[in-house]
């Protein structure tokens, strides 16, 4: 869930801003210049995947990927997230501009936190992986909803209620979003483990002298 | 006005003044969603068609919002959006509704394109509107409905009144969206944005993802047509995600092996780390004009929002 316009006080909006500019620098700083053009093109490809409707009961809901962008990307996810939210919002209107920052850092942080999880505790072999994404995945939805309530809790007394049923309505997606992430890990564990390794980092590693 | 007033309703209200209205957003709102959206591919293989940002007309428009200088333009409504949201009373937000509708017909935008985007809001600020009436609590001074004998059931007007300033708000600052970022190509906004102090390579890093957007969606649409040809059907069921999660594994596994070759062939064409610049800005007397008038606009907003205390 993206917070619209409107909805934050205003310190929180301009604050969410600086942090997300702050923390933007940061993983950008941690890539190869030369490779941020490349994080831009798999950006698109997340955004894509993010378009993805999952079945539920009578109803569908789309993913948030913070946790596989975290294990696919490491510290570059937080400017692949930034830009996918801007997408989202001048695309869609899925999240309001002012609070663009506040959103970014909603999503971005829990996706740098489960890419340093999953590197952790990853393994070598193909079922932990996977088992190690898949708690990755729910973990990411599980921070971002707790980072969408604590920001809703910010307009004061009067969103307890909307940051109670926001808290609720996660819990059925992150089991669904543990379960695909756990897949889809799985899935490129025996395809293609190289972009398990966290890419654009690694890569960078040994340029930078 | 010290003490909560309690206002009785008739039971029989309560359909009236809740559930109808409730029910009709929820058949209205799909149903212009999709009468709205163009469905590219028909039945039920999903829409993964994605919007185009400018308006087509290569920035040779000629309404006042078309001609006016690109940097002026994003600080002015950037600025002027971050006023609307931090406004606090339902008759301040209203009326930037109002100036955002007089804009939007000065700058002559697609009317499909800002129906949609309302329409994207209607999810958010609907769960909003049913929510905060019941969950906010109940301070001196408010007023609650309770319909007949169903205690539990309290509206407070207060919640009501908050959720609808919400709404105007969001609704404000989104229908100036179109304005915003139709009226110029989109390499021309970023190239404006680069001017104003955010780094170069963000507003490349916009152009290239947006440029991949529309490969990657084709390129599910194929995918999901494929799955489809073989069988395959959504459920809900752990067959249902082992085989989306498969997808979205291709999806990535394509998607990286791309990056590779789209930089191979952005190397082969002379990129240095930068792509050539759309034009000369300028700035002329009228930019600065509109711009005065409008951050007034924006001030005298909130002036009025401050003066209701």
């Amino acid at each position: 869930m993206h917070i619209s316009d409107g909805v934050l006080p205003l310190a929180v909006t301009i604050g969410g801003y600086a942090a997300s500019a702050g923390l933007a620098t940061w993983s950008a700083r941690r890539i190869h210049s030369r490779d941020l053009p490349k994080v831009a093109v798999v950006t698109s490809a997340f955004f894509v995947a993010s378009l993805v409707h999952i079945p539920f009961g009578p109803t569908s809901t789309h993913l948030l990927l913070p946790g596989l962008a975290g294990a696919l990307l490491g510290p570059a996810a937080f400017v692949a997230i930034g830009l996918g939210l801007l997408l989202q919002s001048v695309l869609f209107q899925f999240g309001g501009i002012t609070a663009l920052g506040a959103n970014a850092v909603m999503m971005g942080v829990p996706a740098v936190v489960c890419g340093w999880f999953f590197q952790q505790f990853k393994g070598r072999t193909q079922a932990r992986q996977a088992i190690a994404g898949g708690l990755a995945g729910a973990l990411g939805t599980a921070l971002a909803a707790v980072f969408l309530a604590a920001l809703l809790v910010a307009g004061g007394e009067d969103f307890f209620g909307v940051a109670k049923l926001a808290l609720a309505a996660h819990v059925p997606v992150i089991v669904i979003e543990g379960v695909i992430s756990g897949f889809t890990i799985g899935f490129l564990a025996r395809v293609k483990p190289v972009l398990l390794q966290s890419s654009f980092q690694d890569a960078a590693g040994p340029m930078h002298d | 006005m010290t003490e909560v007033h309690h206002i009785q309703v008739p039971l029989g209200y309560l359909p009236l003044l809740v559930l109808i209205p409730a029910a009709v957003a929820a058949v209205a709102v799909p149903w212009l969603r999709s009468r709205f959206r163009k469905q590219v591919v028909p039945g039920s293989v999903p829409d993964w068609s994605i919007p185009p940002l400018d308006d087509g007309r290569g920035g040779l428009g000629t309404s006042l919002i078309h001609r006016w200088d690109v940097r002026c333009k994003i600080m002015t409504m950037l600025a002027y959006s971050f006023a609307v949201a931090s406004l606090r009373h339902l008759s301040a937000a209203a009326a930037a509704v109002l100036i955002s509708l007089a804009v939007l017909l000065a700058a002559k935008v697609s009317f499909h394109k800002v129906v949609l985007r309302v329409l994207a809001l209607a999810g958010f600020l609907g769960m909003l509107l049913i929510v905060m009436p019941l969950t906010v609590p109940a301070n001196p001074g408010d007023t609650l409905l309770v319909f007949g004998s169903l205690d539990w059931l309290t509206v407070n007007v207060r919640g009501i009144v908050l959720a609808a300033t919400i709404g105007a708000k969001a609704m404000a600052v989104a229908l100036l969206m179109e304005p915003l970022l139709a009226t110029a190509p989109l390499p021309v906004t970023l190239h404006g944005l680069s001017r104003l102090g955010i780094p170069e390579m963000a507003g490349q890093m916009v152009l290239l993802s947006y440029r991949y957007l529309h490969v990657f969606s084709h390129e599910a649409r194929r995918m999901t047509v494929g799955m489809k040809a073989r069988g395959f059907e959504k459920k809900t069921s752990l067959d249902t995600l082992r085989a989306l999660g498969n997808f979205l594994g291709m999806i990535f596994v394509r998607s990286f092996e791309r990056t590779e070759r789209v930089f191979d062939a952005m190397q082969a064409r002379g990129y240095k780390g930068r792509f050539p610049e759309p034009g000369q800005l300028q700035i002329r007397m009228p930019d600065i004009l509109l711009t005065g008038v409008w951050i007034a606009v924006g001030t005298a907003l909130v002036w009025f929002d401050w003066m209701k205390g």
